[in-house]
């Protein structure tokens, strides 16, 4: 994990892709096992019912991956303060999700160097969930 | 379904917008940290077994979340809309106070899931000195699977 610093940041920089692949799995782990979820996220015949047309990948999950996918673009010495996320299409577990993204403004915004981003994940070529993030860096020296 | 010919959303359900719900007590566990980073494969030295910080996103499973109380109009439903903010890390071992309210619900007609019903609900969360750490909010899709546009599954 490389640091990144303000200064060195531009407006359309672009993050390398990162392909992740849920699964049902993934989806119990995540919350533990012994915690109470949607049973669409492990049940393909509750995810049809639901009209997803198989397990349904949690969006907690999916923004999680986002948050990390940025916070270790960032370093460990930036700071994720905001995401805002559209879940535009659901996801069914066991297909590829390319996460990508890019950076749409920057700007000191009260003293802090703030560079704002928008990051998606792409199933089967489509996006499935755009979200807006605000990140801060730290500067040079 | 088909579409209503009125409201499903009733006075009770509106009677909630803006109510505080009662203050839950939530745990930064360590335990939970390590399995959502496990699952991630996150390896940020920051949030290591006894670093001491929890990664932002743990905010996922905290209990006392923004579902807690939602209304329940229709049987079906799917997040369609979430926002996380992040004042400062999470500690791992420290309380936090949860208090949730449902900010908003609307209704719409058409659309793939048929008539639906919209439910926007946050939650804040504080540490022990009340300082505001971070808040979670989410707008739920409520519809009947049954009355889902054909083609869409």
């Amino acid at each position: 994990m490389s640091q990144r610093y303000y200064e060195d940041t531009n407006v359309d920089d672009e993050l390398e892709p990162l392909e992740r692949t849920p699964t049902t799995d993934m989806a119990i782990d995540f919350f533990g096992r012994d915690n109470p979820t949607n049973p669409a996220f492990s049940d393909i015949e509750a995810g049809k019912r639901l009209g997803v047309g198989g397990a349904l990948v949690p969006g907690l999950l999916k923004l999680s991956w986002l948050t990390q996918y940025v916070s270790d673009w960032a370093g460990t010495e930036g700071h994720v303060r905001n995401l805002r996320a559209a879940y535009r299409r659901p996801d069914i577990a066991d297909r590829p999700l390319v996460l990508t993204g890019r950076v749409v403004d920057k700007r000191v915004e009260d003293g802090k160097n703030v560079v704002e981003l928008e990051v998606v994940t792409i199933a089967e070529g489509q996006p499935s969930t755009r979200a807006n993030v605000q990140v801060e860096l730290p500067s040079r020296g | 379904m088909s579409e209503p010919e009125q409201s499903l959303i009733t006075d009770a359900h509106r009677a909630m917008v803006g109510v505080k719900s009662e203050p839950v007590k939530v745990t930064i566990s360590e335990a939970d940290a390590h399995r959502m980073r496990d699952v991630l494969g996150d390896k940020d030295p920051r949030y290591a077994d006894g670093a001491g910080f929890a990664p932002a996103y743990i905010i996922a499973g905290m209990g006392g979340g923004p579902r807690r109380g939602m209304p329940q109009v229709l049987p079906g439903g799917l997040l369609t809309q979430q926002e996380w903010k992040f004042v400062r890390p999470f500690k791992v071992g420290e309380e936090l106070t949860a208090v949730s309210q449902v900010f908003d619900i609307r209704e719409r007609m058409g659309g793939r899931y048929g008539y639906s019903v919209l439910i926007t609900q946050g939650t804040e969360y504080f540490d022990a000195g009340g300082n505001h750490v971070a808040s979670a909010m989410i707008t739920i899709t409520q519809f009947d699977p049954k009355s889902q546009r054909k083609g869409d599954e």
